[in-house]
């Protein structure tokens, strides 16, 4: 079998990653991780932790067999495997990432007893709406964050959810098949 | 019947309405002509609450033009205002419309050198509208057309250019600098913002509350809504001292209540407005003493595209092209219908055919006329094709080209004579014929586009009940509300409606006495 140039490159970050597996085990393992995670219905418990995946998901496993450990990895280590068709933007619920970033649910619902939907003010304290939309300036067939109705002002949760399944807000209207985080 | 609401006052109305099977039986009884008030039965079947959790003088329903304007006005006449809106998105259909606001003696009419007055609109709309137009409201409309304009743009909202909209004799429709109703929209949302009222997005009417005079004192909502997820949120009650402003919007997109009134418009026909133009809010006001009117005058636009979703790009095109170039049968090869015709006729000529036709312009009339983005839009998405030649275009939608080419020959022959001998389609002065390639074209079908019935109201936007008098502490405005447009809605004249009587809807709920 000859070697794509994305599949060197997804070789070599798994090797950067100390991971010994041939190639095609790999890419099974990873894609059956990616399938397992939407399986799962779990627990939001306000302590979570990225590296702990039985507390909220129990005794499920929350990654497949064989999964190279998580301890201490963040969402940059993620994505050293994680590129391309293997991509976890889009799959991994938001809250996920957010996590594997060092964003703890406290840094966005504050230190409460009972946790609340997070309003859009403060997403932006981190996401500031006018660099996402240069960010996505090239996106096809257009930029999803402006647009002629609300600009930038659209709220975040329109689209991202964190515990659940991102929605194409625009697809309502539009023939625009975003891939939405 | 929650916990939250407390028994009626009167014991022995309530062991009536058990004993007689209620809602039913009283309905039953009222419509009978039996001494039975409608709106004294309404209150009766929707209890008061025990409590309320806000109170406001003014309570809208619904942020698009008509909520937004009557939010304004409210709150600079000095009354405390809150605006509800039941979607995740202030807007409605308002903020995805078409940005053509049709107003009569403008001053950029008079600076294009258009020769207009309330009166020629007035007569257009009525003409197009069969005569079933009430009167009064129409005439309201097209005489405050003009500072209904004016009023906006002195919100900021900038306007770039008139044109021409099929059943108006004149160029009136003022298009936003976006072609887009959004421009309006959030000039009145920042005002709104601005002037300190609050917008409850995720909060939907469920119902209205009546003193037992039958006074719509406030409603019920469910706060933390998820549409269409009728289990989602919670109830709570939001009370009205002063009144209650409907501004909910039509019902194009309600399979059920729109079959009920024309049984044609099944899911074969898609739609052009936001998915939560539902009937839901209007039926609530009839529950609660309103009247109705004209509800089965629903509005197909015949110049939506079945090559895209929603309204998309191709109305841009068509409507802006018609009166330069012609509209054609694919089958025949030939023209079938005034192009400048009004909307249901247009509408209805298609639908008779039963496939989708073609509108199409040249190199000369598509830059000249098209809105640049809209075009490139429509062609990036495919519902524009560009051809280099006549020929390709027949061929792409097997149209017969001799016959074809004879109908071009004959359509430019009527545009230098600048009269149309066939279809007595209108044809503007500055138009040539289609003959400078490359050539653009659209296929058309027509889809669910506005509601002209609803609530019955007065030239003061207070909405009258099935007893013929008003329902007190009610106010209705926009395409909730019914009459102004008759049988046929022209194009731009919703905007022109809903600011107009958005405002007077405002300052007139921002009048009553308070009820305390
Ligand atoms: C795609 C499109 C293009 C158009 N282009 C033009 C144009 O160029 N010119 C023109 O004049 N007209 C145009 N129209 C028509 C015009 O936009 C509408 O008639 C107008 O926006 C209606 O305004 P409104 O304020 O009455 O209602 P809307 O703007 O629809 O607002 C009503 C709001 O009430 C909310 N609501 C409904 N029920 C409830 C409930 N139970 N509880 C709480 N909230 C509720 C809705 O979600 C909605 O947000 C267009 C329409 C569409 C769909």
């Amino acid at each position: 079998m000859k070697m794509t140039e994305k599949d060197k490159r997804v070789f070599e970050t798994a090797q950067q990653a100390r991971i010994h597996t041939p190639l095609c085990l790999l890419v099974l393992i990873l894609t059956l991780g990616i399938a397992m995670t939407s399986v799962a219905a779990p627990k939001k418990m306000a302590t979570s932790q990225p590296e702990n995946c039985a507390l909220c998901h129990g005794k499920e496993k929350a990654l497949p067999a064989g999964h190279n450990d998580i301890k201490k990895m963040n969402y940059e280590g993620c994505k050293k495997c994680h590129i391309d068709t293997l991509r976890l933007g889009g799959k991994l619920p938001g809250g996920h990432i957010h996590q594997l970033s060092g964003v703890s649910c406290e840094k966005c619902h504050g230190k409460v007893k009972k946790q609340t939907e997070v309003p859009m003010k403060q997403c932006v304290t981190c996401h500031n709406p006018e660099k996402l939309k240069e960010k996505t300036a090239k996106v096809k067939p257009e930029n999803p964050h402006t647009s002629p109705h609300y600009g930038t002002g659209l709220d975040c949760n329109a689209c991202h959810r964190q515990h659940g399944k991102s929605e194409n807000f625009c697809a309502q209207c539009h023939k625009f098949n975003f891939v939405v985080p | 019947m929650s916990e939250d609401e407390k028994k009626p006052k009167n014991p022995s109305r309530r062991a009536f309405l058990k004993s007689t099977g209620g809602a039913a039986a009283i309905a039953g009884i009222a419509l009978g002509g039996l001494a039975v008030n409608p709106k004294e039965t309404a209150a009766a079947l929707n209890p008061m609450p025990k409590k309320w959790d806000e109170t406001y003088d003014v309570v809208i329903i619904g942020s698009g033009f008509a909520g937004l304007a009557a939010a304004i006005e409210a709150k600079n006449a000095g009354a405390t205002v809150t605006v509800i809106e039941k979607m995740f998105v202030h807007g409605g259909n308002s903020i995805i419309n078409g940005g053509d606001f049709s107003a009569a003696g403008t001053k950029m009419q008079k600076e294009a050198g258009i020769q207009d007055s309330a009166d020629i609109m007035y007569n257009d709309m009525m003409k197009t509208g069969l005569y079933l137009n009430h009167p009064g409201l129409a005439k309201t409309v097209a005489e405050q057309s003009n500072s209904a304009l004016e009023w906006c743009q002195s919100l900021g909202a900038r306007f770039a250019k008139v044109g021409f909209h099929g059943g108006h004799s004149v160029k009136r429709a003022h298009q936003t600098i976006n072609a887009s109703g959004s421009e309006v929209v959030n000039k009145l949302f920042d005002k709104v913002n601005a002037l300190g009222i609050k917008v409850q997005t995720r909060t939907k009417l469920v119902r209205f509350v009546s003193d037992k005079g039958g006074r719509i004192v406030g409603i019920e909502v469910r706060t933390g809504y998820k549409f269409p997820d009728e289990k989602s949120g919670k109830t709570a009650y939001i009370k009205a001292r002063k009144a209650v402003v409907l501004t909910s919007g039509g019902f194009s997109q309600d399979l059920a209540l729109r079959q009920i009134e024309d049984p044609r418009l099944t899911d074969k026909f898609g739609s052009t407005n936001q998915p939560g133009a539902t009937g839901e809010a209007l039926l609530a006001a009839c529950m609660a003493g309103a009247m109705d009117l004209q509800m089965d005058w629903i509005q197909l636009g015949p110049w939506t595209s079945p090559d895209e979703k929603g309204f998309g790009h191709v109305p841009l095109f068509c409507e802006r092209l018609v009166g330069y170039g012609p509209m054609i049968n694919p089958k025949t090869g030939k023209r079938f219908f005034k192009e400048t015709g009004n909307r249901k006729e247009r509408a209805d000529a298609i639908i008779l055919i039963g496939n989708p036709v073609i509108i199409m312009g040249d190199s000369y009339a598509v830059p000249k006329q098209v809105f640049p983005n809209a075009l490139q839009k429509g062609m990036e998405a495919g519902a524009i094709k560009k051809f280099d030649t006549l020929e390709d275009l027949a061929k792409n939608y097997n149209i017969p080209f001799e016959a074809f080419t004879a109908e071009i020959a004959k359509w430019n022959s009527f545009v230098e004579k600048k009269k149309d001998a066939d279809l007595d389609c209108m044809i503007f002065q500055d138009a040539k014929p289609t003959v400078t390639p490359p050539f653009y074209a659209a296929r058309l079908w027509p889809k669910v586009h506005h509601t002209m019935g609803g609530l019955v109201i007065d030239n003061n936007a207070q909405v009258m009940g099935f007893d013929l008098k008003p329902v007190k502490g009610l106010y209705a405005a926009g395409e909730v509300s019914g009459g102004v447009h008759g049988a046929v809605r022209l194009g731009g004249v919703a905007m022109a409606d809903c600011i107009v009587f958005g405002r007077i809807a405002g300052k007139n709920a921002a009048k009553e006495k308070s009820q305390i």
